[in-house]
């Protein structure tokens, strides 16, 4: 179910919230009603692995219980291994089959498994959880509790990844309390804005996009295309950063603040703001426990400490790339972000003074540049889209490219979702409401138009 | 809930609209019957021409029937032609357009469809990203309904309204619209060439053709007396199969599988247009590689009108 279209939009979501608001008075029901309305939400999307989902979200709580009563921190290392050979068995195995027979110079026979809805997701969850209760940072929680934090279905599919520490004493609050109008305004806008950024903005783009890239793995493009398809962060920008608002939205209607993901990314003046402002929750988990984790270790001397620094920004970012898919050009998009990163950390600490203007305008160009290869699917793909950029810009489309001046508008002169819905929200508005009811109105009439366009990282 | 209050509002507004003016004329809604569209769209278009009553048959199949002229198809045979084809639609769309045409009619004398290559795939193919509307022909009023949300639809009901003040003028209701208007004779035309070398054939061809099944089942839902007249529609000459190849077997076999269609019935023929000949081989004749021009069409009414009055037993001048 895609949080764009007429079945959750007018469906699910308004009974989810009716039956949210007859259990809200009672303490005992919220959690358990929330959890129920995520797994019913997680089986229309994916019927064929719920049982996985609640298969997961049971061993993942009972070994919590175990390790919570014998103190054994292999039990925890133990299930922490099984949920990444479950991710790995699901969205590697044929990566690597195929792979291991390149290597042994034959095909090996490709697994026809599909991809669980959510899973890098929801095993990241789990991992952040665990690994803090072997830190000894986190308690024990209840069932019911455990699974909302795994499964609740703002967040369960494609994030925001939110830390136990920033949800679990939100879970089980009463949402209908004296200001919960405003509450609902602040998710509504929320939401109307991330339908905005997806609908008008990412799918348009899309639309324009598709082709070209479908054209690209088979050979050249004609002449223009290539500028078009450098474009393709902006796409994924407004994709995501739209699934990630209305994300933020649907969490606060049910009482629950989940985290922000985007803080207007494509302003960032170097590689490394950047990385602080784009997909900020994924970020944070890399940091937290691939990141600090590799370079704490005493893995090498100390006097090769930076190398061993540089190593581990490489081998994280190469970790982040192969996280969003099971391919090189993943790998490959992910070392370049990472490359970038040690050159932008040496830069400031030995380099001469560069204007902000200057590292805004190298940021960007490179952000689109590393786009193209995490689009194309293929280094062949992403060549032709770099040597159609020789030809000149395809400006006799004329008004077909409005997504294309738009996005780039918004991306760079707008500040982020959270400060938009701030500056409007700060205040009750009559006339203000009035036109976000017209908006929505409008955007849903959109939908109608053209359908729901599965969100990006769904896929991931 | 000024927010809400706007929204449900605007929804109940665009609700009331649609069912008021029936933005496609499909007779679902629409308490005003106003007459006509002044849709441009054929795909949409055809809902409202397929439930005209002061027509009795219909010309079906994709663009390639899109020249065959009602008026003159009229005069020559009596009975009151109106277009119904789909430029670009599935089969599946045309046979869809031709379910609701006789529902919406007691009385039918006559169909005349265009069988062009897709008629002719051995495999049902996936439905275009971009699919006909089934919903506007087939579905039920709640599924309509939900389908006129849109602003294409908002469009159309603003249209209609206008056709109703007698400020638009609605388009033609036998759907006839001359491509040739687009691209002028001498304007646009194929490139003669050699035909491609094929290697001779000389197999037995067992391939299966699903939609002549499909337009078979349709047909036979109709009494005995409805004429059946299938053009199989000419093409440039440097796409026609060369004789003694594969594509000329497979091209006979589903030519063969369509006749079983009209055999049996009175005033019914299947034409083959697509030859080698003087008319097929002159670029003057075509648009593009299958869109034929005014020349041709009128040979081809001339053979559909001979096939409603003399069966198989029709002299086709071409």
């Amino acid at each position: 179910m895609l949080f764009n279209d007429y079945p959750f939009l007018l469906v699910f979501l308004p009974a989810a919230l009716l039956i949210y608001r007859l259990a809200d008075p009672y303490p005992h029901l919220r959690i358990g009603v929330q959890v129920a309305l995520s797994l019913a939400f997680y089986a229309w999307g994916s019927p064929s692995f719920i049982l996985l989902l609640i298969a997961s979200i049971a061993i993942n709580w009972l070994a919590s219980v175990v390790y919570g009563r014998v103190k054994w921190k292999a039990v925890l290392t133990l299930v922490i291994v099984l949920d990444l050979a479950v991710l790995a068995l699901f969205k590697y195995a044929n990566f690597l089959l195929a792979n291991v027979g390149l290597v042994l110079g034959t095909t090996l026979p490709a697994l026809d498994i599909g991809l669980p809805l959510g899973i890098s997701f929801f095993t990241f969850h789990h991992i952040m959880y665990l690994v803090d209760l072997k830190r000894g940072k986190a308690p024990l929680y209840a069932l019911d509790r455990y699974a909302l934090y795994i499964a609740f279905f703002p967040q369960a599919i494609a994030g925001p990844l939110a830390r136990w520490s920033e949800v679990m004493h939100q879970f089980g609050r009463q949402v209908y309390v004296p200001g919960w109008q405003r509450q609902f305004c602040i998710a509504t806008s929320f939401i109307a804005l991330g339908l905005f950024e997806k609908i008008m903005i990412a799918d348009s783009i899309a639309h324009l996009l598709d082709p070209i890239y479908a054209a690209a793995a088979h050979g050249p493009l004609p002449s223009g295309d290539a500028w078009l398809a450098f474009c393709f962060s902006f796409q994924i920008l407004f994709d995501f950063s739209g699934y990630s608002d209305i994300a933020i939205g649907l969490g606060l209607l049910f009482g629950v603040q989940l985290p922000y993901n985007f803080n207007a990314p494509l302003r960032s003046t170097n590689i490394q703001d950047f990385w602080q402002r784009w997909h900020i929750t994924l970020m944070l988990f890399l940091r937290d426990y691939v990141f600090y984790p590799l370079v704490n270790s005493r893995l090498l001397p100390r006097r090769f400490l930076p190398v061993q620094f540089f190593g581990a920004m490489l081998i994280t970012m190469a970790l982040c790339g192969l996280w969003h898919g099971a391919s090189w050009t993943f790998v490959l998009w992910g070392m370049l972000h990472g490359l970038a990163q040690v050159v932008c950390s040496l830069w400031r600490r030995y380099g001469p003074r560069c204007p902000s203007w200057l590292g805004w305008a190298l940021t960007v160009l490179f952000v689109l540049a590393t786009g193209v290869i995490f689009r194309a699917g293929s280094v062949e793909a992403a060549w032709h889209v770099f040597s159609g950029l020789l030809s000149p810009l395809p400006l006799e489309r004329g008004g077909q490219l409005w997504p294309l001046i738009a996005a780039p508008l918004f991306a760079f002169v707008l500040p982020a979702s959270q400060d938009i819905v701030a500056f409007f929200t700060r205040r009750p508005n009559v006339v203000l409401a009035g036109l976000l009811g017209v908006g929505i109105l409008a955007l849903l009439i959109q939908i109608g138009e053209r359908g729901g366009h599965e969100f990006v990282y769904f896929q991931f | 809930m000024a927010c809400f209050g706007a929204l449900a509002l605007g929804a109940a507004l665009i609700a009331t609209l649609v069912i008021l003016v029936d933005p496609y004329d499909s007779g679902r809604f629409g308490p005003f019957a106003i007459r006509g569209v002044a849709d441009r769209n054929p795909w949409t278009a055809n809902v409202s021409r397929a439930r005209d009553t002061q027509f009795d048959s219909a010309i079906l199949g994709n663009s390639t029937g899109q020249l065959l002229e009602p008026a003159r198809l009229d005069k020559a045979t009596g009975l009151r032609f109106v277009q119904l084809v789909a430029p670009g639609a599935d089969p599946r769309g045309d046979l869809a357009i031709l379910d609701f045409f006789a529902r919406h009619h007691q009385t039918i004398r006559a169909l005349v469809f265009s069988i062009d290559q897709p008629w002719c795939s051995q495999a049902v193919l996936p439905l275009s990203k971009d699919p006909f509307p089934y919903w506007l022909y087939e579905g039920g009023t709640l599924r309509q309904l939900g389908h006129l949300f849109t602003w294409a639809a908002l469009d159309r009901s603003f249209q209609r309204i206008a056709i109703a003040r007698g400020a638009r003028q609605p388009v033609r209701a036998d759907g006839y619209w001359n491509y040739e208007e687009l691209w002028a004779p001498g304007a646009k035309h194929p490139t003669a060439a050699e035909p491609a070398n094929a290697a001779p054939f000389r197999g037995k061809v067992t391939d299966h053709f699903p939609y002549a099944d499909m337009l078979a089942a349709a047909i036979g839902k109709f009494p005995r007396e409805v004429a059946v007249v299938l053009v199989m529609p000419p093409t440039f000459y440097t796409i026609v199969p060369v004789p003694g190849t594969r594509d000329a077997a497979v091209h006979a076999a589903c030519r063969e599988a369509f006749r079983s269609i009209v055999s049996g019935r009175a005033n019914s023929n299947l034409v083959d247009y697509r030859v080698d000949n003087a008319l097929t081989r002159d670029p003057a004749n075509f648009t593009d590689l299958v869109h034929y021009r005014a020349a041709i069409a009128r040979r081809i009414e001339q053979g559909i009108a001979a096939s409603l009055r003399d069966g198989q037993g029709a002299k086709i001048d071409f």
